[in-house]
């Protein structure tokens, strides 16, 4: 399904910046045009993973909820989880930062063997919290801390040690500039998170998350509680984060998995229906579950 | 006059959705160049029996194509990826509409040179010579009317567009003065039909790129507007895209 690499191809324009001229060129022995054409832009390979899921399944008590679901995470690439209600992708999510260990009666089998650590995220002998301060997530209404902007964002820090103010301050602007929320809130850092918008919310959550430096940023359906401005406004952010962190993205909205992916799996009761690069999901996918349900003749 | 305003490829909260414009915008620009200078080498090889030239043409012919594809798939992805709406919607829809009417254009560079080859291995040149002021007119006219067409689209020109338009009457003006006179020709002396019914095709050729030329014309006032501007000829005389 993907397999090549590719560089695009850029014409050297013979138009722009150029007054028209008036005559036929007088000699073509030598093209003025030349024009690289590549192919090969059709597809991308997955040059490097973050994460391979290999068999994984999931248990809730005797519900089977995820069924041997094998699928490459892309390493600094937006991987996206679409699917109906109900089919698995936010279960799916949660398991890269061992969320379901809060619930009793729940059991993983198979694994997410992480790079380039190789160690497996569900495995038994894994201290879940260890995990969760590799794996960062967003959820999809903003739950900042009753705190102060800049506490936010400090916290996780504070919680690993970080005591040196200068550092701390550091750290805190880096976050929120990579959350690009820096701007709108560097002078009044100290005001509460509360008095921010639902966009500005969420980008806080973000900055608090990318604060710990993850490896992978999980999102579960980041911009449903948005109006439009402030989801186009994630929906950027998470595609420039692609530079810093591996993105991993549940949303029920198609045309958002279109617009921020590289790559995205269809799933449906519990199982992974189609994986592939988002560009051939969306114009041509290979099966026709796919189909059916991005063409929303679903049901 | 500019469209809308700012620049309509750039400026959406998705930078990807910029890029992407911009590099459709980029390649059909691209596409419009080698184009323009088919039609150029083709009229040139014919006129200077040139078969070096002739054989030039054809063999970037498949460049040509390539670039439809390329353009039509570009700007597919970028319906489906991206959801374009409104002039972004309008932008992308030309662009394929654009990028066919650039291969035939491209289709017709192709014949003529296919017609050049065949005068610079012995097909008589007489008739091509004997409307040869009307051959080099034609192709300043039409491929300064592609060259300005496809500038319209990439400085967002409405003007310029719609002054490509009013230019393609003077081109079938010239096209029917070139046919009276190759009648003329034809007419006095017979020996020479075959290569007289190629010329025809050849300035006929030229004359369906000033067509083609107006056609793009008209796909980049539909960016600009929104309205369809095609087959309203009294308002194209007249400079003027139809209010």
């Amino acid at each position: 399904m993907i397999d090549t690499t590719s560089t695009r191809g850029t014409p050297e324009s013979t138009l722009r910046n150029e007054e028209p001229a008036r005559q036929p060129p007088a000699g073509v022995a030598a093209p003025r045009v030349s024009i690289a054409v590549d192919d090969t832009r059709q597809s991308r390979a997955i040059t490097s993973v973050k994460a391979q899921v290999e068999n994984l399944n999931f248990y809730y008590g005797q519900n089977r909820a995820l069924k041997n679901l094998s699928i490459p995470i892309a390493d600094k690439q937006v991987t996206a989880l679409i699917g109906p209600s109900g089919c698995g992708k936010s279960t799916f999510l949660r398991c890269f930062n061992r969320m379901h260990d809060l619930q009793p009666d729940t059991r993983y089998e198979g694994s997410i063997t992480l790079h380039p650590d190789n160690i497996n995220l569900v495995g038994s002998g894994i201290d879940p919290i260890e995990v969760r301060m590799r794996i960062g997530m967003v959820f999809q209404k903003p739950n900042p801390f009753p705190k102060t902007i800049f506490e936010n964002v400090a916290y996780g820090l504070r919680l690993r040690g970080v005591r040196n103010r200068a550092t701390l301050a550091e750290e805190v602007e880096k976050a929120l500039r990579g959350a690009a929320l820096w701007d709108e809130v560097k002078d009044r850092l100290q005001d509460s998170a509360l008095a921010l918008s639902g966009g500005q919310m969420q980008r806080l959550c973000i900055a608090r998350a990318l604060a710990t430096t993850p490896e992978i940023l999980l999102f579960d359906e980041p911009t449903s509680a948005l109006d439009p401005i402030a989801t186009a406004k994630i929906e950027e952010l998470i595609s420039t984060l692609r530079d810093q962190v591996t993105v991993l993205i549940v949303t029920h909205n198609m045309q958002q998995a279109a617009r921020v992916s590289d790559y995205t799996a269809f799933m449906y009761l519990g199982e992974l229906i189609e994986f592939d690069e988002a560009a051939k999901i969306f114009t041509n996918p290979s099966k026709k579950a796919t189909e059916d349900y991005i063409t929303g003749r679903y049901g | 006059m500019n469209m809308g305003g700012s620049d309509p490829v750039e400026g959406h909260t998705a930078k990807a959705f910029d890029a992407a414009l911009s590099d459709l915008r980029l390649q059909i620009v691209g596409m419009g160049g080698l184009v323009i200078d088919q039609v150029s080498a083709a009229v040139r090889a014919l006129l200077d029996g040139d078969a070096t030239i002739a054989d030039l043409v054809l063999s970037r012919e498949k460049k040509v194509n390539e670039l439809e594809r390329f353009v039509d798939r570009e700007a597919f992805r970028l319906i489906a990826l991206h959801q374009p709406m409104a002039s972004d919607l309008r932008m992308a829809k030309a662009a394929s509409r654009i990028t066919v009417e650039l291969e035939r254009a491209g289709d017709e560079a192709k014949k003529i040179a296919k017609f050049a080859a065949r005068v610079a291995t012995g097909e008589p040149q007489g008739p091509v010579l004997a409307v040869a002021r009307f051959l080099r007119h034609m192709a300043e006219l039409t491929t300064g009317m592609l060259r300005d067409a496809v500038r319209s689209l990439d400085e967002s020109n409405a003007e310029m567009a719609s002054a490509v338009r009013a230019r393609d009457s003077e081109l079938d003006d010239e096209f029917a003065a070139a046919l009276r006179q190759i009648l003329t020709l034809a007419m006095q002396d017979a020996r020479f039909l075959g290569a007289t019914i190629d010329t025809v095709f050849a300035l006929k050729g030229l004359e369906r790129i000033g067509d083609h030329a107006k056609n793009i014309a008209e796909q980049v006032l539909f960016v600009a507007s929104g309205e369809d501007v095609r087959h309203t000829k009294k308002a194209a005389e007249a400079g003027t895209p139809e209010k």
